[in-house]
């Protein structure tokens, strides 16, 4: 059986470099029939990467211990699902599991591109396969899943903190969004290297751009879920490299999704696409080098291994490459129009983009900082939280500031006096709720008080554009009011579909704002019988109960939370100790008030043999609008990527070939 | 119509200064991070750094009460300083593990300050081969 895999992987190596010479051959030349034949070389691989990656299922599923990966990384008593799992459980896994999203893609990608960019395939596709290459090599050379040894007698487990139903979702989700970024990027490779640089590649790869981004937020916000629920330190995110190292690709894809809109209304910003898209793309190859490199200390931190050369030389090149290809190919990526007015949307979406890349660079420097200082200085330096937060709320509440600002903007030009009109309802809801919350007491945070106030006056925006939408329909057609608000979503997608994503990044920081700036933490020692109050809830402890699971013995502290004397609930924060895998592991116990919005999260942070238990307790004002702002932002994301019938007719119109010559 | 875009072209400028000025703002006033060093190196740090080493035992006390008290050596040497430490104590902590941990040292003790323990990599997340 591993030969099989290793022959498939083989294949997938001779597949995808037959891609990149004869598809590179063939789009130079103009082969037509050998364009053809890269093209499916990249379907081919596709399929040899899924019997490889079945291989190792199948070995994962019989607990074939004589594949060193599977000994490594499950035993006996692992549940099924979690054997399954520990496919990207470990570093080769993870490097398959790319590869085989990568050819997947590809195989997608060039089967279903319109005909509007057919002529940009046989470029794309000498790009795919390049990128499909390095993981084909890795795998093949430095790194192979199918390595064999004497099987033992059981594996070694897998950590218990992977041990949870996020670690089926968590990781594929973030490899969706981290691969997906490579079909755009591809795609704007294609243009540069075929000399079509018009906004095709962007048309083309909208929905490829949209997928990754929305795949990559929402595996963000499920690691972040899990991070609270099952780490349990209180918190959903710390600035970890290995986080980080998502944020980033996902920051600058999100300017790309916005600046991309630019090009397609005014023919600007040609060159700053091309390098978003090369950004993103080399940010998401970062990312993986970073998880999988040990060169950052991480609490991730997988291994120290021999990738980390071959990746860094693989960044390198792209860099170089990319670099070199936008230059040559500067005199065609002029603009069609230039900016007439810093009051205009295409002003407001230049800062948006200024401050997202911003962002996205400062973390950058963070993460990068302990190499940077121990190369010039010889001891590594590392920033933490604050210098993160410091960025989040100087380049973050502008950025919301104007979330709530661009869509209400004309194109081109907007007058003062019909600006002054536009923004008269939002800036009062705003400085109403500001004062409201002052009044309240919310001025003990001043980044929870501009985050707030500036949500109002998103908030606000975002509902004077549906009403506004929905009573021009109203009108223009006669139709009801929720027949008109539905009709107005349906015919414009993209457009109410980004408003809907809006709402939920608001959620998010309304959500994030409250849980930072306005938690509550108490720690307390108690015996028995003792209680403790936290803003306003009494929490008694009870005593200590005892389970056996199947791999765990399970401690449990019980302890009822009451308000005014009323029973609310009984929390049981504890302890689980693992003997196979000799760790112990927090077990976190929350209570959520669905009327606020808020948790009570306890930890059971030490459990004495007296009895005596050290507990921790937060009050998390709001947390749960970040989860329900996940679901929001898939809804938003799904409106926008749904496809329009319309939408591909105006397109085809547009770019037919026909209309290119005339 | 080139004089006519030039304010834009300067307000874009402007703005990239600005963003650029915050940056260096805090750059200079926060300074140059956390320096993270190893038990060998301590000796003449008298600021904060971050310590990075191997758990060494006994490991005895309360991280609750009067602190944790253990010892950290060069993950690769012999160099060990004692430590004090506060606050919760990561779940993977045990003698033999490599640990980071900020504070001063004073007295030639590490003062570690509260909750900044965190455990680096247990080993079972990869092969052990190496």
């Amino acid at each position: 059986m591993p030969e099989l895999g290793r022959a498939a992987l083989v294949v997938t190596l001779g597949l995808v470099l037959y891609a990149v010479l004869a598809g590179g051959w063939a789009a130079a030349r103009g082969r037509r029939r050998l364009a053809l034949s890269a093209r499916n070389a990249l379907v081919a691989a596709f399929c040899s990467t899924l019997v490889a990656s079945l291989v190792l299922w199948a070995a994962l599923w019989r607990h074939d211990f004589s594949f060193t990966y599977v000994s490594d990384h499950t035993s006996r008593k692992l549940p099924l699902g979690y054997s399954l799992a520990a496919f990207w459980g470990g570093q080769e896994g993870s490097l398959l599991l790319w590869l085989l999203i990568l050819t997947g893609y590809c195989a997608l990608a060039v089967w279903l591109t319109g005909r509007s960019a057919r002529g940009l395939v046989p470029w794309v596709v000498p790009v795919l396969g390049l990128v499909a290459s390095f993981f084909a090599f890795m795998l093949v050379v430095v790194s192979s899943p199918f390595a064999t040894q004497l099987a033992p007698a059981d594996g070694a487990g897998m950590t218990p903190s992977l041990q949870n139903p996020y670690m089926l979702a968590h990781p594929p989700l973030l490899y969706l969004g981290y691969v997906g970024l490579t079909i755009p990027f591809a795609f704007g490779m294609g243009a540069l290297l075929s000399r079509q640089t018009d906004e095709r590649w962007i048309v083309a790869t909208r929905r490829w751009t949209l997928s990754a981004w929305a795949f990559l937020g929402v595996g963000q916000l499920l690691g972040a879920h899990w991070a609270y629920t099952e780490i349990g330190w209180g918190g959903y995110y710390a600035w970890d490299p290995v986080e980080n190292a998502a944020l980033m690709p996902w920051l600058a894809a999100t300017a790309f999704l916005h600046s991309v809109m630019i090009q397609e209304k005014r023919g600007m910003l040609k060159v700053w696409n091309m390098i978003l898209v090369a950004l993103a793309f080399c940010l998401s190859i970062f990312g993986t080098f970073l998880t999988r490199s040990g060169v950052v200390n991480s609490i991730h931190s997988f291994s120290q291994s021999p990738l980390g050369s071959w990746f860094l030389g693989f960044i390198v090149f792209i860099v170089v490459a990319t670099a070199l290809l936008i230059w040559v190919r500067l005199p065609l990526l002029h603009a069609r129009t230039k900016l007439e007015s810093l009051a205009s949307r295409e002003a407001t979406f230049l800062y948006n983009n200024l401050l997202l890349v911003a962002f996205c660079l400062t973390i950058l420097w963070g993460v990068m900082w302990p190499i940077l200082t121990e190369a010039v200085r010889g001891t590594p330096s590392t920033v933490s939280k604050p210098y993160y937060n410091f960025f989040l709320h100087s380049f973050g509440l502008p950025l919301l500031l104007l979330m709530g600002i661009g869509p209400l903007v004309a194109w081109r030009r907007a007058s003062l006096r019909a600006l002054g009109r536009t923004f008269l309802v939002p800036f009062g809801v705003a400085l109403a709720v500001g004062v409201a919350l002052l009044a309240a007491g919310a001025g003990s945070s001043l980044p929870g008080l501009l985050a707030y106030t500036f949500s109002a006056f998103v908030a606000a925006s975002i509902a004077l554009e549906f009403t506004r939408g929905t009573r021009a329909r109203r009108s223009l057609a006669d139709e009801s009011w929720p027949g008109a608000f539905a009709s107005l979503i349906a015919r414009n997608r993209r457009r109410y579909g980004g408003y809907v994503v809006h709402a939920a990044v608001l959620m998010l920081a309304i959500g994030v704002a409250g849980s930072s700036a306005y938690q509550t933490v108490r720690e307390q020692k108690l015996m028995p019988g003792q209680s403790m109050t936290i803003d306003g809830r009494t929490l008694t402890y009870r005593g200590v109960q005892q389970r056996q699971a199947s791999n765990a013995q399970e401690f449990r502290a019980v302890v009822d939370v009451s308000i005014g004397g009323g029973h609310v609930t009984t929390l049981y924060p504890g302890k689980n100790v693992y003997p196979v895998e000799q760790q112990t592991s927090n077990e976190v116990s929350i209570y959520h008030d669905w009327r606020n919005g808020g948790d009570l999260f306890t930890i059971a942070d030490q459990i004495d043999k007296s009895g005596a238990v050290y507990f921790k307790v937060l009050v998390k004002p709001l947390v749960n609008l970040i989860w329900l702002a996940g679901f929001i932002f898939v809804g938003g994301s799904l409106i926008a990527l749904w496809p329009d019938a319309a939408e591909q007719r105006r397109l085809a119109a547009r770019y037919a070939p026909e209309a290119a010559v005339a | 119509v080139s004089r006519k875009r030039s304010p834009a072209r300067l307000v874009i400028a402007l703005s990239v200064a600005a963003v650029l000025g915050v940056f260096l703002l805090y750059t200079s006033i926060a300074g140059g991070g956390t320096p993270s060093l190893r038990p060998s190196q301590l000796a003449g740090h008298a600021g904060k750094v971050s310590l990075a080493g191997r758990v060494v035992g006994p490991v005895t006390g309360d991280a609750h009460a009067a602190g944790l008290r253990f010892r950290l050596r060069d993950v690769k040497g012999t160099a060990v300083v004692p430590v004090v430490y506060h606050g919760t104590v990561p779940d993977p902590f045990r003698v033999g593990r490599d640990v980071a941990v900020n504070g001063t040292l004073r007295n030639g003790v590490f003062v570690a300050e509260r909750d900044t323990l965190v455990t680096k990599c247990p080993s079972k997340y990869t092969a052990k081969k190496s």
